[in-house]
């Protein structure tokens, strides 16, 4: 796919599309599992075209994914092989954002999103991983990336994903005595806290 | 004023007396440092050069509550914030005003509806002297909130009593 | 009670040292903040220090914890857009730019040329703000008073052009998806003109006044220093990257808006007066970055045409096609990122902020232990943390 010829404001796309293909042929080569996801670019929008895209995607008319393409991880179990591949091939030296996505209450698995970035490929690079509700862990890369390490605090009180071998598992935003996860789509919000009326 | 405070009839003496008390007060508030979100921009801008907050008196930012008359709650309390407004608010020492500067300081402003940890306005914990409204107040509406304060110095009784003369009619009770 | 080495030591017949009877001291635990003026807002920094070295430091964050992704998924995509000026209020112009562009990829809207040059000169007259309140409130807190008056002088004349363009003084909400709100008003552009010439000729006083001045050297150089390894492992961006001597700048590097049409440099510590990645080359970064910012408004002054200056497709009521898009943009701070899952309705799925100054506070854990007591508020005020953001 190319990137739009058009000048869009929005920055390169061209070349994250070429680092996920070439990431995906380094898993593979590694044996490790994953998808590539190439999204549909965004429709440029001519006189009144936006607003069509609106409407047919309302209607469920047009349901493809669109946006930034991504790579997704099959087996949870290899996010750190994977990201030491990422790391030291690959050459993404910075993780800019680790977090999570509760797409659906209905769902019955969160995403795990890492999102890196390589300074000297001047390349980005999303990896997303799914987790079960019900059995909510993934690897820490602290060991990787120091920088993971309050990323992962942040989303493991916002989605109550435990991140395994995780060196200061503490709450990070939230009161240490926090109940709930308040970024799960069923999350329902408190009446009080410590007395004090929430409404 | 310790054992003297509200134990004299009103008379020239202690009309006179309170008068003085309180305009120094009022001339003199000591604002305490203590910014807490978007609003303590605008209240720093109120005490830097175009504003100043120095003509009224109240330009002595202090540090610590000890020595601080007056606390600006400038931005969103929660939960977590909101023990620590409570212990520094008992750590001023009284006569202490409190001004709740904002939407968020007033009621929740813009986090009511969802905003799951923010306490839905100060006076949840502390009494609130002035409210000034505003997301963030323009500076200028943060002076006319100091400016209400001093008028409501103004017309406290320090020597003089509280209690209603007698030969008024006790308030109606509700019951 | 004095005691010379004499006394705590015991030598052997051969005059060798054999055992020592330490002086006992005890980790001292220092609590500083939240309420604290030196935290730039209510940042708690939990010290260990043993005597006057620090042997640790904690930060503890979540005082201003304001639910900022929650009400992304639970407002629609315009109502959302107040709130990102909320949490970096000091940028909030690039705030609403870095969600704007993130919303406008996935609805496939390109924003009318006028209004992308609106966009870059707004965005950069707020990185001036924005730097002249850090390096003034920087100055305080090593104890410069005055130059935060003269910083705060300059601010003020940003914020009156700001009022002119959209009438707000500290969140304005003024760049929104599909292009800017409303086109500059007569005589405004001018205004702008006459700003960078002011600037100019004043940016050499603040030189003067703060940054040369010996007190603020002695403070600052060589004080802990973050090495360019460090800075990239703990995910800085922004000037504490290029204060590390890392030549990365999102504008130039992945550029959006007009920026590949500027002529600028990247400014990169270089260790002035100390060594690279010191808490005076991060200073020194910011500086310098507003003069680099004067030189692309006045170039983007000379390219602006005539013209429309937002989408006319985009309304009130988005709705995005499902999918999902990050963009990153180079804030005052640093890299501010917005992830934006959509499934094409018009509430978002979710709201990714990713906030420079939360993972620019995450290395100075890494840095506090080894330092000097009193240099501790000089560290963190040079990271330049906006409590707002990191909390969010």
């Amino acid at each position: 796919m190319q990137a739009p010829a058009r000048d869009t404001g929005w920055g390169p796309m061209q070349v994250h599309f070429e680092a996920a293909r070439l990431a995906a042929a380094a898993f593979e080569a590694a044996g490790i599992a994953v998808q590539l996801h190439e999204p549909n670019l965004p429709v440029f929008a001519e006189e009144g075209e936006s607003k069509r895209l609106a409407k047919k995607a309302k209607d469920g008319g047009e349901r493809e994914w669109r946006g930034d393409s991504f790579l997704k991880l099959a087996d949870r179990g290899q996010l750190l092989a994977a990201m030491r591949i990422l790391r030291d091939d690959l050459g993404y030296e910075q993780v800019i954002d680790v977090t999570g996505v509760d797409y659906d209450a209905e769902d019955a698995n969160l995403w795990g999103v890492y999102c890196l970035l390589s300074l000297r490929h001047k390349a980005r690079l999303t990896v997303k991983v799914d987790v079960p509700k019900d059995d909510c862990w993934l690897d820490s890369i602290v060991s990787l990336y120091s920088a993971a390490n309050w990323h992962e605090r942040e989303s493991s009180e916002f989605f109550g994903i435990v991140y395994r071998g995780h060196p200061d598992p503490r709450h990070v935003l939230l009161p240490d005595d926090w109940v709930g996860f308040p970024l799960r789509k069923d999350y329902e919000f408190p009446d009080e806290y410590h007395g004090i009326s929430c409404n | 004023m310790g054992v003297l405070s509200n134990k004299f009839e009103d008379n020239v003496l202690t009309s006179r007396v309170d008068w003085l008390l309180n305009w120094a007060r009022l001339s003199s508030i000591w604002p305490m440092t203590f910014g807490l979100a978007c609003c303590a921009i605008e209240m720093m801008a109120v005490g830097a050069a175009r504003f100043d907050i120095d003509r009224f008196g109240a330009g002595a930012f202090r540090a610590t509550p000890r020595q601080a008359d007056l606390m600006i709650v400038a931005g969103t309390v929660n939960f977590k914030m909101g023990e620590r407004v409570k212990r520094l608010y008992d750590q001023m020492p009284s006569p202490k005003y409190v001004i709740a500067m904002g939407a968020c300081a007033t009621g929740g402003g813009p986090y009511f509806k969802y905003g799951y940890t923010v306490m839905k306005g100060v006076d949840r914990i502390i009494p609130v002297d002035v409210y000034v409204a505003g997301c963030p107040p323009r500076p200028e509406a943060l002076l006319e909130g100091l400016m209400l304060l001093q008028e409501k110095i103004r017309r406290q009784k320090v020597l003089r009593t509280t209690k209603r003369p007698e030969r008024l009619p006790a308030a109606p009770s509700i019951a | 009670m004095a005691t010379t080495s004499e006394e705590t030591s015991a030598r052997n017949a051969d005059g060798v040292r054999e055992f020592e009877i330490d002086v006992r001291t005890q980790d001292v635990e220092l609590n500083m903040g939240p309420q604290h003026p030196a935290t730039h807002g209510v940042l708690r920094v939990l010290l260990r220090a043993d005597g006057e070295i620090l042997t640790g430091g904690q930060c503890h964050l979540g005082y201003l914890h304001r639910c900022a992704e929650k009400i992304g998924e639970s407002v629609d995509y315009i109502q959302y857009l107040p709130y990102t000026d909320r949490y970096d209020y000091l940028a909030a112009m690039n705030n609403n730019l870095g969600y704007s562009l993130a919303v406008e990829k996935l609805l496939g809207v390109e924003v009318p040329v006028r209004g992308q040059y609106l966009r870059t000169i707004i965005a950069e007259l707020n990185r001036i703000a924005s730097h002249l309140v850090a390096v003034g409130t920087y100055g305080l807190d090593v104890g410069a008073f005055t130059p935060f008056f003269y910083a705060l002088r300059e601010r003020e004349m940003i914020l009156d052009l700001f009022e002119k363009i959209c009438g707000a003084r500290l969140t304005y909400s003024y760049i929104r998806p599909g292009g800017v709100m409303n086109d500059a008003p007569a005589g405004w552009l001018e205004g702008v003109d006459e700003f960078c010439d002011w600037m100019d000729s004043k940016w050499k006083e603040h030189w003067n006044l703060l940054i040369e001045s010996k007190i603020f050297i002695e403070r600052t150089a060589k004080v802990g220093v973050v090495t360019a390894e460090q800075a990239i492992d703990w995910g800085c961006t922004g000037p504490m990257l290029r204060g590390s001597g890392v030549d990365w700048d999102l504008r130039r590097d992945q550029p959006y808006l007009v920026y590949d049409r500027l002529d600028y440099q990247v400014i990169v510590g270089v260790g002035h007066r100390g060594t690279v990645g010191d808490c005076f080359d991060r200073t020194y970064v910011r500086m310098f970055e507003i003069v680099e910012s004067v030189k692309m408004i006045r170039q983007c002054l000379a390219a602006i045409q005539d013209g429309e200056v937002c989408h006319p497709d985009v309304g009130l009521l988005l709705r995005p096609a499902p999918g999902e898009a990050y963009v990153g943009i180079e804030n005052p701070r640093g890299e501010l990122g917005h992830y934006i899952v959509s499934d094409g309705s018009k509430i978002a799925k979710r709201v990714r902020v990713r906030a420079p100054s939360f993972c620019n506070l995450a290395v100075i854990e890494d840095i506090l232990p080894g330092c000097m007591l009193a240099d501790a508020a000089a560290i963190i005020g040079a990271t330049d943390i906006v409590i707002g953001e990191t909390d969010r």
